[in-house]
């Protein structure tokens, strides 16, 4: 019976959680990415749907006039004769089987002269030829096997279009596995992912197992494996000294106002504890704001310094190097109160009396803080430093929103930039680096992040006796 | 004499005072400039101060009349979303706990350990692997797919729900079993037990919970950033992420408007809940 209060709760872990980091390793071993999205099925069937119009199928001429809509979208007017005159939108090839067929539009014409509809404006013939581009792409379905399409651009009266019947361009040959393109007459086997016609890949492919070629890909392609070894060093670099920066401050900040009967103590702590209320979101862009290069208060306040020492303003979050120091800055402001927090409860719970010993035994303020104060504040503090390492490994929202992970690595193969963390870049690979969708070599970056917050678990467990708290409450 | 007594108070207290104001300034500056400039006339970032010249209102009033800029809807979505995963991550949560706490039964240990080593992985971590999977959801269920609330609020609460379980069911644990067993004696349904005794004492750890899942979600970006496509079903910071880009100086007031409206009531409901958040709490490390 415990399973009814259980598995509601586990039923989404399981499915969002734990289903999806199976599924991900899954697709590290795909090629799924920008061209290779479908199935196979999908694929061959959106190949069967092109189609073509063989040359004896072009027909007779009549007059044609063009309209486009308020969208900008085209549609086409055929004369057939005054018993057939068409009217519908003008669609390219991959519209064709969702379109509707043109209709029967014999009010358009009185007197055998046009009448251009309400909401449609007429293309004048130099209207034509500027957007003839795109209008050569576009055909009027009739029905099926027939369209309509322009053939003659006229600047004097009107220009002209030709029936013509279409066939069906691939034909998917099971026995051989290949497509047979009857324009041309060639068959295109499956070269790996694609179908080759005599060397030329058609779009679109389709996602297969590949294997290890994504990790083959990170650790062996030249123009991947630097950048990805830029972005590793810098994730521990940025995690690292994120920690370090933020301990720094809270501890001395907490030690500093470790002092009982200082004034406004209640007040300071108050103000220290701003900066983790707000949402981060909110405050890293608000510090870009603060940052930017030609307005910020930042460079205003710097610039007597600029100008004592006789050097350009600095360009925040432009260069490699002050891109990392804004981040660490940055983030130092949004983690530190946290630090003061835990350290404010680490040192109360110290007994004074050891201190007081140490006092009376002659120990300088120095040598008891660092003999008997930090290593009692570490015991409890480290799986804290650990957990907060493992979150700013991680820390997605800073980078994207702050710095975008620039400036732009110059030269890489992939979207990436200076202060891009692993987690920011696999963002960019798969989602928004604005080189298609790579969703396989994406999840292989993930499944090293996996690994390393997994290692650094490991180590939290080993060292701070984690796991046998966990074990003593289960 | 005087100079000399100035002197020792510097010595013991005088310069912890002047190091504590220097952080004081580092701490609240950023927030003071947001939230005078908001209110200021003429802010655009290049003539703001800190101390502006005149009052308005007039950018929290332009944040509403932009149809391009749906603020006050991206506001809404967001506090829906939010409320919505935190209430049945709770609840959900709290029934787990409940049988983890109370109930003996065979894997017990395993899915505690399970639910621990599950919780080790930020649940954001599989984008991809969730992006793709919604993907093909749309085509089967498009309420849920993509760019879908459904779909945002079914991640969020998986995301976190097992670590709730994991702290709920610790707070059960220190309540006595004695209550649990006499009401056994008396007749009580596990039901009853859950619903009269075990949920009602557990209400002050399942109100900062909530607390903490609904600041989480509220902060969160890149589940949101992955998931929503369309404009009028942004959550805030995917939306105010978009207004900052678009002109940094001119925009300036009405920039610092939205952030404002968007960090003060989180900001209040932190503070509030300060103690026990950060208190109890901090073995799991929520933030920070």
């Amino acid at each position: 019976m415990p399973m009814k209060w259980i598995l509601p709760g586990m039923i989404f872990m399981l499915s969002f959680v734990v289903f999806p980091a199976l599924y991900n390793s899954y697709v590290s071993f795909t090629n799924w990415s920008t061209g290779h999205i479908l199935t196979k099925t999908q694929a061959i069937k959106i190949l069967e749907d092109r189609v073509y119009t063989p040359e004896d199928q072009k027909g007779v001429e009549f007059d044609m006039y063009i309209l486009q809509d308020s969208n900008l979208d085209f549609y086409y007017v055929a004369n057939l004769d005054t018993n057939n005159i068409l009217f519908g939108k003008a669609v390219v090839d991959d519209e064709i089987f969702t379109s509707s067929y043109a209709t029967h539009e014999p009010s358009l014409f009185v007197n055998n002269e046009f009448i251009t509809p309400d909401g449609y404006y007429l293309l004048s013939g130099k209207e034509q030829i500027a957007n003839s581009t795109s209008l050569q792409d576009l055909s009027l379905i009739i029905d099926k096997n027939t369209r309509i399409q322009l053939y003659k651009i006229s600047v004097f009266g009107a220009s002209s279009g030709r029936l013509s019947s279409t066939s069906q361009l691939y034909t998917y040959d099971e026995v051989n596995d290949a497509i047979f393109n009857n324009a041309s007459k060639i068959s295109c086997p499956v070269v790996k992912d694609n179908f080759e016609c005599e060397g030329k890949e058609i779009e679109p492919g389709w996602r297969v197992f590949v294997g290890g070629d994504n990790y083959r890909k990170l650790f062996s392609s030249q123009r991947v494996r630097g950048p990805l070894g830029v972005v590793t060093k810098w994730t521990f670099q940025f995690a690292f000294f994120s920690v370090l920066l933020c301990f720094a401050v809270g501890l001395f900040l907490s030690m500093i106002l470790n002092k009982d009967d200082m004034k406004f103590k209640k007040i300071y702590r108050a103000v220290f504890i701003l900066p983790y209320a707000i949402p981060a979101f909110v405050s890293v862009l608000v510090w870009k704001g603060l940052l930017n290069p030609d307005y910020g208060v930042i460079n205003t306040w710097l610039g007597p310094i600029y100008e004592l020492l006789d050097i350009e303003p600095v360009k925040w979050l432009k260069t490699k190097e002050s891109a990392r120091s804004a981040v660490l800055l940055v983030n130092t402001w949004l983690g530190f109160p946290y630090m003061f927090l835990i350290t404010t409860g680490a040192l109360q719970s110290i007994p004074r009396e050891l201190i007081e010993a140490a006092k009376v035994d002659g120990a300088s303020g120095v040598q008891s803080f660092w003999r008997i104060t930090f290593p009692l504040l570490m015991v409890s503090i480290s799986p804290l430093l650990i957990g907060s390492f493992a979150f700013n490994f991680n820390n997605f929202t800073l980078i994207f929103l702050l710095s975008g992970g620039g400036p732009p690595i110059i030269g890489s193969e992939v979207a990436v930039g200076w202060t891009d963390i692993l987690i920011s870049f696999t963002y960019k690979l798969a989602i928004s680096g604005g080189r298609g969708n790579l969703f396989g070599l994406a999840s292989s970056v993930t499944i090293i992040i996996f690994f390393i917050v997994l290692l650094i678990s490991a180590i939290s467990f080993r060292y701070t006796k984690r796991l046998e708290r966990i074990y003593g409450n289960i | 004499m005087e100079t000399f007594k100035l002197l020792k108070w510097f010595k013991e207290y005088g310069w912890r005072h002047f190091i504590a104001l220097i952080f004081v300034t580092f701490a609240i500056y950023p927030i003071l400039f947001v939230a005078t400039n908001s209110v200021a006339d003429f802010a655009n970032l290049t003539n703001s101060k800190l101390i502006p010249d005149g009052f308005t209102l007039k950018h929290y009033k332009l944040l509403s009349s932009n149809p391009l800029v749906p603020y006050y809807k991206w506001l809404f979505n967001t506090y829906k979303v939010a409320f919505i995963a935190a209430v049945f991550n709770v609840f959900l949560g709290t029934l787990a706990a409940y049988a983890f706490s109370r109930l003996q039964f065979k894997g017990r240990r395993a899915s505690l350990l399970t639910l621990v080593i599950v919780q080790m992985f930020p649940s954001f971590l599989a984008f991809v692997a969730i992006y793709l999977l919604f993907f093909q959801i749309s085509d089967v269920a498009p309420f849920m797919g993509l760019g879908t609330h459904l779909g945002l609020i079914l991640v969020y609460l998986g995301g976190s729900i097992g670590f709730n379980s994991w702290l709920i069911k610790g707070f059960m644990d220190t309540i006595s079993p004695s209550l649990d067993e006499a009401a056994k004696v008396d007749g009580a349904t596990e039901y009853q037990i859950f619903a009269k005794i075990i949920a009602p004492l557990a209400r002050p750890i399942l109100i900062v919970i909530f607390v903490i899942t609904f600041i989480g979600i509220y902060s969160d970006y890149i589940l949101a950033a992955i998931f929503l496509k369309d404009k009028n079903l942004w959550t805030v910071a995917v939306g105010i992420n978009t207004v900052f880009i678009d002109d940094f100086n001119a925009d300036w007031g009405v920039i610092a408007a939205s952030s404002v409206i968007a960090a003060t009531p989180i900001a209040a409901l932190f503070i509030f809940f300060q103690k026990q958040i950060t208190g109890g709490l901090t073995a799991g490390s929520v933030k920070g």
